[in-house]
């Protein structure tokens, strides 16, 4: 969607600047460009434009000066189209440009903690917590708005992190765990008082809590519904309203992968889309997003993943651009560390087996664990969603369930047999057990995590954790399913496995990975992990849990050769292991 | 951490020694590094604990000079130490341990069959 800019003057030169950015990627909005455009904005001070140019380049004219120069001639309409360059603008703009603009607009720094109208004042830095004042003996409520997208919670469950004192101060005030406050974040908070009313909520942004904002804005991708609207158009909505889709202030950049078109929206104060919210797109059109908080990134360089139009004709989709390295594989300057090579081995050899798949050197366990499973319960949930086409491509079609209609729909992916390799051969990402060979090597593991890549973003993307029974829903179609074993339903998890496994369907299990990593060494199971389950055994009253660790070797000793196949008593099982996942 | 361990052939040539060792005391602890953010049930996620400067009895000695006892730093990483763990160490020349996994990350076979080379 072109950005809608109504001054002719501004129109002209802004589009002049898209102009070249469409033969020359690297063009910016810097220094010179953005004083261009408020020489715009400030001639109607009673300077034309050129003079209002001159005092803006003048040496020895501050920031402010030029904030005030350019305010000084600017109108409402003139304000609206420097709303949309910064918000929806298609050229980027560099951290100077962008705080000059965001200045201009009185946007720049964050405000100072709003004074609370209604009895709630937060003082100092949260360096060690939360502190202010508010009426005696109320209790202080928060929730951090910038974490809590990526889980369950509503903008007003809220954690008592404090209570004020007889003179009504608080301090040390803390949120924990997953809310833990860090540098940047978004607190919303509010006090509530004796009688049950409470104050106004009150937004502060913490800082004194680290040297830098590091928390990019959080999306609840799985939040994001898009809809066809017919008439090349595509309306956005979070369809789990309540709950956020990002921060407030949020930016996130949908680029429709089909015509490469750029469209960024800004999220509002309820943590979703503005009303009406559209982009340009079809059915069958797939969109990767990316965010930023304003502060980390604000090129928009890392994307979260991809949202699908549901619809489209599964089968005739094009060939997009193979999923960019995890970012500990790119240089400093973000040029990748390794090179791809084109792999044109068989795609299957023998069909799919449990034993083919090796994780390659990447975090993403959760799926080679729980695409082994799903190729140990059933191939041909994998033989029937991945084709060659016959061109040097192939199509693998996962299983999404469509929030609109609640069914399950396909999201085909065209990938071709390019893969990150080592500079000494073999594959670096996920690789077959036959061989690394590019000539030789057994395609479809690998193919099939590079279209998840592929689909959720990069290998970035999908390669710091996740959960098995997301990769084994998307591969069979059946919903995912997650069961906490403790001592109490160990018994539970035991009759879940067996029925899994009996019924043919995928069931993986998962290791602790929070202060629990002391327990693991020297048993050969490791910590933060995902496992198949391969199956289960009982010699009289004594059951066993069989296991494959995907990495395809690395076991506690007695378990023969080492292939990563192992079993486990259910007490050991249930000691070592946090979670059950499985589909129905 | 849950990512396989570094292949041996890239690690190795980093090794100063290369001992079969057992942890005999943990001499300190370094600070908690910054929790990551994700469900607590998510695997691979990188999570990492403190590190730790331990002090080895070495039993045997596969590469670099002879000796009986060592202490070592194990870094911040996907694992941690107690008195008792055991195993391969490949240590370098700052003493610290390699591996993403420390004493679990190669079997003694692997590494004796790339000292080998």
């Amino acid at each position: 969607m072109p950005v809608r800019i109504n001054d002719s003057k501004l129109a002209t030169l802004y589009s002049k600047l898209e102009k070249q950015r469409q033969t020359n990627p690297n063009v910016k909005i810097g220094q010179d460009q953005v004083l261009a455009i408020l020489s715009e904005v400030g001639d109607r001070s009673g300077w034309s434009s050129s003079k209002v140019l001159t005092a803006l380049k003048k040496p020895g004219t501050t920031f402010d000066q030029q904030v005030a120069l350019a305010k000084k001639g600017m109108t409402a309409a003139e304000k609206k189209d420097l709303a949309a360059i910064l918000d929806n603008g298609t050229v980027p703009l560099d951290p100077s440009a962008r705080k000059l603009l965001e200045s201009v607009l009185d946007r720049g720094t964050p405000p100072p903690p709003p004074p609370s109208t209604n009895g709630l004042n937060i003082t100092g830095d949260q360096k060690n917590g939360l502190a202010g004042v508010t009426k005696a003996g109320a209790t202080i409520e928060a929730i951090n708005i910038s974490a809590a997208p990526g889980g369950r919670l509503h903008m007003d469950d809220t954690m008592v992190v404090g209570k004020a004192d007889a003179s009504g101060k608080f301090d040390l005030a803390k949120l924990t765990g997953e809310q833990a406050m860090r540098e940047g974040d978004q607190i919303r908070m509010r006090a509530r008082y004796a009688d049950g009313t409470t104050s106004d909520w009150v937004t502060i942004k913490a800082h004194g809590i680290e040297a830098k904002d590091s928390r990019n804005a959080v999306v609840a991708l799985f939040r994001i519904g898009l809809t066809d609207a017919g008439n090349g158009k595509v309306s956005v909505a979070n369809i789990n309203e309540g709950r956020q889709v990002s921060e407030p202030g949020a930016r996130l950049q949908f680029t429709n992968s089909r015509t490469n078109e750029k469209t960024i929206v800004t999220i509002g104060d309820d943590g979703s889309f503005p009303k009406d919210c559209k982009l340009n797109g079809k059915p069958g059109d797939s969109f990767s997003v990316a965010a930023t908080d304003g502060v980390n990134n604000t090129t928009f360089a890392t994307a979260v993943g991809n949202v699908t139009v549901p619809g489209g004709t599964p089968g005739n989709v094009d060939l997009i651009p193979d999923p960019a390295l995890h970012k500990d594989e790119l240089n400093a300057d973000g040029t990748p560390k390794y090179s791809k090579q084109r792999f044109t081995g068989p795609l299957f050899v023998n069909g799919a087996n449990f034993e083919d798949v090796q994780q390659g050197q990447l975090g993403d366990c959760y799926f080679p664990a729980g695409t082994a499973a799903v190729a140990k319960a059933n191939p041909e949930f994998i033989t029937n969603a991945v084709k060659d086409n016959g061109d040097g491509t192939y199509t693998i079609t996962f299983k999404q369930k469509d929030w609109a209609t609640g069914k399950m729909k396909d999201v085909p992916i065209k990938v071709d047999g390019d893969l990150w390799a080592r500079p000494y051969g073999g594959p670096l990402y996920g690789r077959s057990a036959n061989s690394g060979d590019p000539k030789t090597m057994e395609l479809w593991f690998p193919l099939v995590e590079k279209a998840y890549a592929q689909w959720k973003g990069s290998y970035n993307a999908i390669g710091n954790g996740g959960m098995a029974s997301d990769v084994m829903e998307a591969l069979t179609g059946h919903e995912g399913n997650d069961m906490y074993i403790s001592g109490g339903n160990k018994d539970a998890a035991w009759a879940q496995i067996k029925k899994s496994v009996d019924s043919h369907l995928p069931v993986a299990a998962g290791t602790y990975g929070e202060d629990k990593e002391a327990m693991y060494t020297n048993t050969g199971v490791y910590a933060d992990h995902a496992y198949s389950i391969v199956g289960y055994e009982q010699t009289g009253a004594e059951k066993y849990v069989v296991l494959r660790n995907p990495w395809g070797e690395s076991e506690p000793a007695g378990n023969g050769p080492n292939d990563g196949i192992f079993k486990l008593k259910l007490d050991d099982f249930a000691k070592l292991y946090q979670n059950v996942m499985y589909t129905n | 951490m849950a990512k396989p361990p570094e292949p041996i052939e890239e690690v190795l040539p980093n090794a100063q020694w290369v001992v079969d060792g057992e942890v005999v005391e943990v001499l300190s602890t370094g600070a908690e590094p910054p929790k990551k953010d994700a469900p607590p049930t998510a695997t691979s996620v990188g999570r990492k604990v403190a590190s730790q400067k331990v002090k080895l009895k070495v039993k045997r000695v596969l590469r670099g000079e002879k000796l009986a006892e060592i202490v070592v730093e194990k870094p911040e990483a996907g694992y941690s130490l107690k008195a008792g763990n055991h195993g391969p160490f490949l240590i370098d020349s700052s003493r610290t341990i390699l591996g993403r996994y420390g004493p679990d990350s190669w079997s003694f076979e692997r590494i004796e069959k790339a000292l080998k080379g």
